[in-house]
Formats: structure tokens, sequence, C-alpha cells
């Protein structure tokens, strides 16, 4: 049973009051958090549907299904993106509809390598990498509260997230065999991109919006290492993909673009 | 060229050299790409519990994994992928990566968790291949990995019950199945007429689905409904595994889906 089930309310427009709730931008929200949440923006801009963001040291907690981001439509809470792309076809709105089964099956295979690489791999650098889990992840994590409390719930989640890093065999993993699996998904990426403005052709989908998110996010935040950005660097079809969709969609937040120095 | 290759895996039933998905993609593969490798079932030794299954032996080499086994058979030039293109090569890591995201939860959710299933065919079968006193320790191990791997990645707060997460996994399965269905089509394999590594992960993934005897199934009955998926499957075997061909070595250059038998 999907938590995140809602009653299909096409009739229903979109409000004007709709909001994206995620973890404090400046001090707060980790990587692969901020990632998941560009990927949502990104997602409702492409839609021409707006939202706005707030800030909340508790978006977490309040979310859901305990992922960031989630937003807040009407009277109904949708969390992560693929309940929020679902639901908002069942509004009316959708960017995949053009495509046919096979690729929609495409689609919805790339969409899953990102999530199986670039996001464990997000995860991992943040929590199991410990110089980066003491300098950044786990200060930053608990940076709203006072102890202990920041203390036991930064312990918390890195336990988590390392149990769960387990399950899924990469806890033996070191950090060079995860950057080389983010090169192997990111050549894959910008193979499957190739010249093209977008992943289908010539209008984006979910899975532009997913990719934008995680891939910009990676170049522009600083870590304890510059390595994972300068590998994603290396491909220069992706950086132009990043570049276009942040002027296509976001040009009114910055008047110089954060990318314009690496291209 | 290469010293002897030697895997350890499960061994096989209902009609398939092996029981166990990821052991079978190692032998489905080995057969596409050409590799003579000898097979060593762990049933009834003390490697059941002992030895991480599949493992690939090779002189002083062992590689566990399967996408680790792949690679490196594809580095002692056991390659069945060289005609792919690029594109169809980023094609694979994403469905490879499907399968493992949407359909695996709901596998390991058939074969260890589901009671009915575990406890007439799955718990059995290892039970019977181990040897006394691991015929009561193995078939239990495994199953609560099994349950605690779906947890720790599907079952999320609030869904921290396994009878909630149920229904999430078996429909994100019901929907990948369809999708590999569609992206199959009418063709013998997914990448034009020589099956490739996706062929291999497919095959590993969906053959003991479909083959094993399992009392209640709704995942099976809705792969069965798939045709083109499973006559992929009884092709494979029938082309790489039949009785006629038990060690049959396809070379991977010719286009063995036309003859068969000899």
């Amino acid at each position: 049973m999907n938590v995140c089930v809602f009653i299909p309310t096409a009739a229903e427009p979109w409000p004007e009051n709709a909001t994206l709730y995620q973890p404090l931008k400046e001090d707060q929200i980790l990587l692969s958090d901020c990632a998941s949440s560009l990927a949502v923006q990104a997602y409702l801009r492409m839609c021409g549907l707006p939202v706005q963001v707030v800030c909340r040291a508790n978006a977490e907690y309040m979310s859901p299904s305990g992922k960031i981001p989630f937003i807040h439509v009407g009277n109904q809470v949708v969390s992560e993106l693929g309940p929020i792309v679902q639901f908002t076809k069942a509004k009316g709105h959708s960017l995949s509809d053009g495509l046919d089964d096979v690729q929609r099956a495409e689609m919805k295979a790339y969409m899953e390598l990102v999530n199986n690489m670039l996001l464990t791999a997000e995860l991992f650098i943040q929590w199991c990498d410990d110089a980066t889990a003491a300098e950044i992840s786990r200060p930053r994590y608990s940076s709203p509260y006072s102890w202990p409390l920041n203390n036991i719930l930064a312990y918390q989640k890195q336990w988590e997230v390392r149990r769960k890093m387990n399950a899924i065999g990469w806890g033996g993993k070191t950090l060079e065999q995860v950057y080389e699996d983010v090169s192997q998904c990111c050549q894959a990426l910008s193979q499957r991109l190739g010249t093209q403005p977008y992943f289908f052709s010539k209008q984006p989908t979910e899975l532009d919006a997913l990719v934008f998110g995680h891939l910009f996010t990676i170049i522009t935040t600083r870590l304890t290492s510059g390595e994972l950005a300068e590998r994603i660097k290396g491909f220069s079809n992706l950086l132009s993909f990043c570049r276009r969709i942040e002027q296509t969609y976001f040009e009114d937040k910055t008047k110089n673009t954060k990318l314009s120095k690496f291209v | 060229m290469a010293a002897a290759l030697e895997l350890r895996c499960w061994g096989g039933d209902w009609g398939l050299p092996s029981v166990h998905s990821e052991s079978l993609v190692v032998l489905a593969y080995s057969k596409f790409s050409g590799a003579k490798l000898t097979v060593c079932p762990i049933d009834w030794t003390w490697k059941t519990i002992t030895a991480s299954v599949p493992e690939l032996l090779c002189g002083d080499a062992v590689v566990q994994e399967p996408a680790q086994i792949l690679h490196f058979l594809r580095k002692q030039r056991f390659n069945a992928d060289y005609e792919l293109t690029a594109r169809q090569g980023a094609d694979t890591m994403a469905y490879i990566a499907l399968l493992e995201e949407k359909l695996r939860p709901a596998l390991l959710h058939t074969f260890w968790v589901d009671a009915e299933n575990y406890s007439n065919l799955t718990r059995p079968w290892f039970a019977s291949r181990s040897p006394f006193p691991l015929n009561f320790v193995v078939p239990s191990r495994q199953a609560s990995a099994a349950l605690s791997r779906i947890l720790v990645t599907k079952g999320e707060a609030p869904l921290h019950r396994i009878s909630e997460v149920e229904g999430k996994i078996y429909s994100d399965a019901k929907e990948c199945l369809n999708l590999l269905s569609y992206r199959l089509g009418k063709t013998k394999y997914f990448f034009g007429n020589s099956p490739s590594s996706l062929d291999a992960f497919v095959f590993g993934f969906l053959a003991p689905l479909f083959k094993a005897t399992l009392p209640s199934s709704t995942l099976q009955s809705h792969l069965k409904q798939l045709d083109n998926l499973t006559h992929f499957c009884d092709n494979i075997l029938a082309v790489y595994f039949s009785a006629q061909n038990p060690n049959g070595r396809q070379p991977a250059r010719q286009p063995s889906a036309q003859n068969p038998q000899s």
C-alpha cells in the first residue's frame, strides 16, 4: 500500500500556493537531498507548474514517506519524484505522454539507473566515507538541534544509511570504486544523450529533470574532495545539458549562471 | 589462453541448470560468450554455508558477484557484447538497474518470504541439498537475509512491516515485467539476433520465476501471461542448455538460433 496514495482529482486545477518543502538550504541540506529536491523543482518548472520552495529544519519528519522533498498541493501531500510525477499526471500535466511503450520502458530504466548508481553513490560518499561524514554530513545534518540531540540524530542517520549500503552490497566498496561506478553511470548517460538537446529528442521528460538535479548538484557542491565533480565534468555533453536546462528553466534565479565558469 | 575456469553455484532443478538467479546469469553468459566453465555445484557440501555464490575460480583469482564475474570474463576475451553499440551498452546498464531495483525485491519475497512458497518449495529444496546439520541452518539464514534486504531497501518509514511493503514491491515487479515485455517486443533477444549480457541477466532473473513449481504466486501468473518473455526463456533453454547440448558451447559468432539441434 503506497502511503502516497491520492484520489485523482483531475478536476481541480493546480493551485497558486503549492509549496515544496526541503531542509534548510544554507546550513542543513545534504548533497543527496539537494539533488532530489532540485530534480523535483526542475520537473515542476518543465511542466509549467508554479511552486514555492520553503525550507524547514524538520522537513524530513514532515514528509509522509520520510524522504525529501515533498510538495503540499491543496489538501494533499506527496513526496519523492515518482509519486509526484503520477500526481501531476492525474491533474493532467505530463511530460512523457508523447513517448511510446518502448521509449517509456527506456525512460524508466534510465531513471532506475540514476537512482541505483548516482543517488546511492551520493549517500555512500556522504555517510560511509569517514572524512566526509565527520567534516560535512554529521555537522550539517544536526545543525538545527542542540546537544545531545544533534549527536544522536546524526549517528542514527549514519547507522541507517550504512545498514542500507551493506544490504545492497555496497558496504565493502572503497571510495575509488564508487567514483568508478559514477563514471560508468555518467558514461552511459552521456552515450544515451549523444548530441540531442534532451534524452528523448526535443522535449524534456522526468528523466531529464532527474539527471539535471543530480549532476548539477554534484558539480556545484563543495565536498572534501573534488574528484566526483571532476569526473562528471569530463563529459562535455552532460555539462552543456545541465547548462541548457539551467538557462531555460532557472534563469530567473541567477543572472550569472553557476555553470558558466565550468564550460 | 586462460587457466581453467571453475564456477561454484547452486545445482539445477525444474528444467534449469541452476535454481539460483545469480548463478544462472553467469551460466547463461558463459554459454553466450563461448567460455568453457567447469560447473561445480555446491550442493551437499559445506560450501553451502561458507561460499558466497556464485564464485568463479581461475588460477589464483577468485571473483564473486555476477557483474564482477562478467567483467572478468570479458577481460579474458569472452565477450558476448562486442557487437553492441555504445548506446546499447548504456541501455544494458539501465535495464540491469531496473531489474535490480524493481524485480529483485519481489523475487526474494516470492521465494523466501511468502510463507506458502517458502515452506512448500524453497526450504525443502535447499534443505535437501545441504548436508546435515546445515539443512537446519542454510535455508533460514537465507530467508532472514532476504527479508532484511527487502525491509532495509524498500521498507522505509512508515512502511515498517512486510505486509505493507508487499503491495508496493509486487506492483513495481509487475510493471517491470511489462516494461521488459515492451522492450523485447517480437525479437528473439534484446539486441538483435545474438544474446548479450542483458539477455543473461533477464534470463537469470526470470527463468526461476517461470519454471519453479510455486504453490501460490501472482507474479508467476503475471509472467506467464507475457508470451514473449516466456518464449525468450524457453528459447534460451532449448538453444543453450538442451539435453543434446549439455556442454553446448555455442560460439558467439554463429547465428545459433536458426539451427538449435544438429
